[in-house]
Order: C-alpha cells, then sequence, then structure tokens
C-alpha cells in the first residue's frame, strides 16, 4: 500500500494555519472582552500569524501537483478545501488590514493610511478571529473526513488539532506580544502583563485539556479501535513511533511545559521555554497525525505494491514520453 | 440509463496480470502506478491442502464515491453512466481525493513536468468509449480467461444483470457506504 501521498509541507502547513487561527482567536477575544482599547500591543501577534499564513499558503501552493492554478480551488462549492482556502484569505486580508492599522507607530510615513483604519481595527480583529477559528477547526474537520484513513475519521482529531492550535496560538502570542509595532508605554507593558498572567493560566488549561484528548483518542484506538486503527495506534504507544509520541510529544510538547508552567512563576522556564515546547509539541502533532494514514489493507496489497517499482527506470520514461512512443 | 459496471470472476482469474499490462500499454502509465493490480492472497494452508486465489483489483466507480465531494476544483466529477473520472485540465493535484479512496486505486502522477501534474485513475477506459459506445475497457478485452465482464447493469439483459441477479457477488469494503461498482465473485473452495 502507498502512503504519504501528503508530504512534509502539508503537515507544517496544518500546523502553521491552525497556529495563525489560534492567534487570531485569542487576539480577537482579549482585545474585545479582557482588556479592550489596547489593541496595538496584539499588532505582533497579528503579525506572526500573517507571517504564518502566508508561509502555510506557500506551503500549500508548492505540494500542488499545478501550482500555477492553485485559484481552481474556489470553482466547487462542496469541498472543504475550498471552505479552508476561503476561510484563509479572509482572516488573512482582515489580519493585513488590522496590522496596517497599527504600522504607522512605528513608521510614521504610514501614519495616515493607520490613522484612516486605526478606527475599525476592532471590527478588522473579529473578523479575522471569527475565521481564525473556522482555520483551526476545518483543518481537522478536513482530515476527519477522509473516512478511508482509520486513523483520522474521529471527531476526537478536530477537537485535538483545535485545542493544539489554541495552545500553540496562546504559545506566540506570549512570545510576542507587546512588542514592535507598539510603542512601548506603562499602559502597554501594564496590558501585555494583564495578558501574559491570563495567557499563563488558559495555556495550563489548555495544555491538561490536549493532553486528555491526546490519550483518550491514542489509548483508545489501540484498546478498541478497527483493525486499521489500532495498528496504528499501537505503532505510536509502543511501536516504531513510540520514542517521538512519549518523549517528544507527550513529554516535551505537553508534560514538561506543564510543569514549567506550574512551578516555572515568572522565571524564563516559563515565559520561554515552555512556549517554544508548546509550539514545537504542536508542529511534531501535525507531522506524526499526517504520517499515520494507514487504510485497511485489502489482502495481499502490501505484498503487491512492495514489489511494484518504486520509480521509473530511464528507459521506460524515455519510451513511454520521449520520441520512441510507439 | 447507463450503469456501467464490472463483474470479476474469481473462480476464473488464473492471475496472470494480463489486464494489468493492457491498461498499462494502453493508458501508457509510469512503473509504478498501476490502475488494475492483480493481488495475490496465499498460498495458505499445508500440503496437500493449499489455496491461492488472485484479486483483481481496479477503481470502484462507486455510486457515492468518497473522491468526489471533497475535490476542489470539480476535476474529479462522476458521469451519468456512473464513471468517475479526473478531469486532468481542472486537476490541481491536492491529492485530497487519493486520501479519501478506501480502495487507495488512485494515483498522483509524478512523471510530468513537476508543474503540469495530475490525479491519475481507471475510468473504464472513458476515452475509448467515447470513440465507439460499445467498446469495452482494455482489461476486459484483453482477459483470455474472460474473468473480467463489463456491461450495463441497467440493461436486464446484459451479462452483467443477468450474473448480478444470478450467482452469489461480493463487494470491497462495503462498510464505507461507498457503494461500489465492482462485483466480485468469489472463488470456489473458500479459505484453506
Amino acid at each position: 500500500m502507498k502512503h504519504h501521498y501528503w508530504e512534509p509541507p502539508i503537515a507544517l502547513y496544518l500546523f502553521l494555519g491552525g497556529l495563525a487561527g489560534g492567534i487570531l482567536f485569542l487576539a480577537a477575544i482579549f482585545n474585545s472582552f479582557v482588556v479592550p482599547g489596547y489593541a496595538e500591543v496584539f499588532a505582533l501577534p497579528v503579525l506572526v500569524s500573517l507571517a504564518c499564513v502566508a508561509v502555510g499558503c506557500v506551503f500549500l501552493v508548492i505540494d500542488l501537483g499545478q501550482p500555477g492554478v492553485f485559484w481552481r480551488v474556489w470553482t466547487t462549492s462542496k469541498s472543504i478545501i475550498k471552505w479552508g482556502a476561503t476561510f484563509l484569505v479572509i482572516a488573512a486580508v482582515f489580519a493585513l488590514l488590522f496590522f496596517l492599522a497599527f504600522i504607522g507607530d512605528a513608521w510614521p510615513i504610514f501614519a495616515g493610511l493607520s490613522d484612516f483604519l486605526k478606527p475599525a481595527a476592532d471590527f478588522f480583529l473579529i473578523v479575522a478571529g471569527f475565521f481564525g477559528l473556522c482555520i483551526m477547526m476545518y483543518t481537522g474537520i478536513m482530515l476527519s473526513t477522509l473516512k478511508a484513513h482509520a486513523f483520522w475519521a474521529t471527531p476526537a482529531l478536530p477537537v485535538l488539532f483545535t485545542i493544539s492550535a489554541i495552545s500553540t496560538g496562546c504559545a506566540a502570542v506570549v512570545l510576542s506580544i507587546g512588542g514592535w509595532p507598539a510603542v512601548i508605554s506603562l499602559e502597554s507593558l501594564v496590558v501585555s502583563e494583564i495578558v501574559l498572567e491570563i495567557l499563563h493560566v488558559v495555556d495550563i488549561v489548555l495544555v491538561i485539556a490536549e493532553l486528555i484528548v491526546l490519550l483518550t483518542m491514542v489509548l483508545s484506538f489501540a484498546g478498541a479501535g478497527n483493525v486499521t486503527a489500532k495498528a496504528a495506534a499501537l505503532r505510536w504507544v509502543k511501536g516504531s513511533y513510540a520514542g517521538l509520541f512519549w518523549v517528544g510529544m507527550v513529554g516535551l510538547g505537553l508534560v514538561v511545559p506543564l510543569v514549567m508552567y506550574i512551578g516555572g512563576g515568572h522565571s524564563a522556564a516559563a515565559t520561554l521555554i515552555a512556549p517554544i515546547l508548546v509550539l514545537c509539541g504542536g508542529c511534531l502533532l501535525r507531522f506524526m497525525v499526517v504520517n499515520t494514514d494507514d487504510r485497511a489493507e485489502i489482502p495481499g496489497e502490501n505484498r503487491y505494491y512492495n514489489r511494484v517499482a518504486k520509480n521509473d527506470a530511464e528507459f521506460i520514461t524515455k519510451w513511454t514520453y520521449g520520441d520512441n512512443q510507439f | 440509463m447507463t450503469r456501467y459496471v464490472m463483474v470479476i470472476d474469481q473462480r476464473r482469474c488464473i492471475g496472470c496480470h494480463s489486464c494489468t499490462v493492457a491498461c498499462r500499454t494502453w493508458n501508457k502509465l509510469p512503473l509504478d502506478i498501476v490502475y488494475n493490480p492483480v493481488v495475490t492472497e496465499g498460498a495458505q494452508g499445508t500440503w496437500p491442502n493449499v489455496h491461492k486465489s488472485w484479486q483483481p483489483l481496479l477503481c470502484m466507480h462507486c455510486e457515492n464515491p468518497e473522491c468526489v465531494p471533497c475535490c476542489p476544483s470539480g476535476a474529479s466529477q462522476q458521469d451519468e453512466d456512473g464513471t468517475v473520472w479526473v478531469d486532468p485540465k481542472k486537476c490541481l493535484s491536492c491529492k485530497v481525493c487519493v486520501n479519501a479512496c478506501p480502495y487507495g486505486m488512485r494515483d498522483a502522477s509524478h512523471l510530468e513536468d513537476r508543474m503540469h501534474r495530475f490525479v491519475r485513475k481507471c475510468t473504464f477506459c472513458r476515452d475509448k468509449r467515447q470513440l465507439d459506445p460499445d467498446a469495452k475497457p482494455y482489461c476486459v478485452e484483453t482477459c483470455h480467461q474472460k474473468a473480467r465482464i463489463f456491461g450495463d447493469l441497467d440493461d436486464p439483459n446484459s451479462e452483467v444483470s443477468k450474473l448480478i441477479g444470478s450467482v452469489k457477488t461480493e463487494r470491497l469494503f462495503e462498510e464505507f457506504g461507498t457503494d461500489p461498482q465492482i462485483y466480485y465473485i468469489p472463488e470456489l473452495g473458500g479459505k484453506a
């Protein structure tokens, strides 16, 4: 059976898209309900999310077999991928508008543009945050609708991806809040500090939730999944992925940051290392899930495909597509 | 209405792979892409009670295909006669349909220029049937054991209708709800 039609760019995109969605969602929530009126502290986090969307979209497009005509994704109305592409574009446009509303603080040449956009900045962030939430959910839903792959076709996967996206978004906001182009003032420092304190607790909750959903999903597949899902989950629990899963994802990606968050207080461990570990854990999760694309085996299929040539021999390429075509 | 289906008589298949070769030749496939593999099950059992069977595979041309609604560009589509096919002029090669197929019967081509790849699959030789509506796919024509039988299920006098109505047939992975339209007449003797 052939595997891995979706290559590392797609896994990276799923991580970056979720991360961007998480940042926009959190920024919108905090700016609307928790610390209204200090939108400039979220300018750098929104810029980070814009960069993630941009890089993610580049990965998406270069993974296509026909990158030049990527706009064809908008030619049907049914597919989830089309909705995802729409969410990405809307979120990116409104995030860009929000960021431009504050670029004038750092680069006076854009002051006119920023002053023009600033009255609507809160609205831009709310729209971007809503579509950020849509991006986070669609990445998991898109995989979970592909029911040919037993490990993906579970409602736990969109939940896991959404929690992981908000959690990584949390970590990215912690690392970037209040930075350039926001003008450092006492007020913005205080607001950033308030947001950091809240995010500290929020990320503890999210990491615990992610741990629970991840272990529930993998262990229930390992115990009670169908043949295909069970084989895939056992690979995670005690097979070839066990090291990455237990040490990388559960250990360094979730438990260690959790301990640092709880016990670290305001040390560098809690404010710098733990968020970076959470980000790495989220990235690893996407890679492992995308690579676990096991399909139910048709008896004898694996033996057949193992014997098929992996690549074209030079002579057959020439014979089939060259000048010697029959 | 026409509904093309294929009946595969596993009692007759001898595992000669002629259909694979015919398909590869007609469709000019790269070496590692096979539309219709013939997979071998066995040999099972202990001498002298040994048993071996072959299962010719191809796109199931499902009535409710998984691979069509997920396509974002509308390249993956189904004709009124049930044929599921991909229009290379519309395909992006995002490979979501390759991942959606429960049978693994789609493949993303890689031989073409890096910027002009598309997803490939069996089309019941759609291009050939467009030239001659009575034509049969090459794998059917080449099968000297008459193990592959192609026809119109909606025509009560066709060979496939009579076979499906009279002989016990099986379909692959019906639990996915795709309503596959390749009917297997299982081998005699059962499993060893």
